[in-house]
């Protein structure tokens, strides 16, 4: 199976940003992680993050062109303002899951509306940085169909 | 040997997913459900209590009286947020003891609840729990899974 793990703006922070909240691991070692989680059950995993917008609109439309089979998609900030990003997820027909390294409902108000949620097929949130490698091992038990 | 104790619990509205359409893809019953969870706990040499109750308040007691048998929790409130602001308070003040104890405490919904908005999700500031919704049954077995490796860290 194909799989973009899509992040927003200031993913590539961690480890420094507020590692109470976000924890200690890297972007680096969260990718690493998903390559090797997906290497172990036969998936082909492509690692992205964008500080833009509209960056991150290209890489779903790219999706959508390569027919990519799952899109884990983690906006950060753009959860909570972004309407492109929600129109982009519709126009994907394939299987797409909302992922938060923290739990937004239980932090500011600001964070409690997600654009993203209502255009995927399930939301993860709170379960840490490991709840990438957690999602894609996930997708294999899933009964989705394959492009 | 028992690598942890693991409680699910299951809220009112949940004995009968018959009508639940959300997940036509599968066949969603709540003894379907007990069997994956008991599948994968076992996987991981995890134990596992399932209960699913109509009755929030028995099912409220008897989380409140286990928190402390118990080293990790997974909750479905199905239709529970929803109907007592008494029994929601309650709820949350007995996350928050699970979190105040370091236990892995995670939320699951069946149905992603923002499609339809028919639900809201837990809120409980300062805590640690997770939220997974929209996998069907197998948001459990990703939820037995991420509890695996935070005990198995701890």
């Amino acid at each position: 199976m194909n799989i973009y793990v899509i992040n927003g703006p200031n993913i590539n922070l961690l480890g420094t940003r507020e590692p109470e909240i976000y924890g200690k691991e890297t972007l680096e070692g969260i990718s690493k992680e998903c390559q090797e989680e997906a290497s172990k059950v036969g998936h082909s995993v492509k690692f992205m993050q964008s500080n833009y917008e509209g960056e991150i609109v290209e890489w779903i439309q790219d999706a959508i062109i390569n027919k990519v089979d799952a899109i884990v998609i983690n906006a950060a900030a753009y959860t909570h303002t972004s309407i492109a990003i929600h129109d982009a997820l519709k126009s994907y027909s394939g299987y797409k899951v909302e992922l938060h390294i923290s739990n937004p409902h239980l932090r500011e108000s600001f964070r409690h509306v997600s654009f993203i949620s209502s255009a995927v097929d399930s939301v993860v949130a709170g379960l840490g940085t490991d709840g990438y490698s957690h999602v894609i091992d996930l997708i294999s038990d899933l009964p989705i169909k394959v492009n | 040997m028992s690598n942890g104790k693991l409680l699910i619990i299951n809220g009112p509205g949940l004995s009968d997913l018959s009508s639940d359409n959300v997940t036509a893809n599968e066949d969603l019953s709540l003894s379907g459900i007990e069997q994956k969870c008991i599948e994968t706990s076992g996987e991981f040499g995890l134990e596992v209590d399932f209960r699913q109750n109509d009755d929030e308040s028995e099912l409220l007691s008897g989380l409140i009286n286990d928190i402390n048998n118990f080293d990790a929790f997974i909750i479905n409130p199905a239709a529970l947020s929803k109907s007592s602001v008494i029994n929601y308070d309650a709820f949350s003040s007995a996350i928050s003891e699970i979190s105040n104890q370091s236990k892995p405490v995670i939320e699951v919904r069946i149905e992603n609840i923002f499609k339809r908005n028919v639900s809201k999700p837990l809120q409980v500031p300062e805590s640690g729990l997770g939220f997974i919704g929209g996998f069907g049954k197998y948001g459990y077995v990703l939820a037995i899974r991420s509890i695996n490796k935070k005990l198995s860290n701890q």
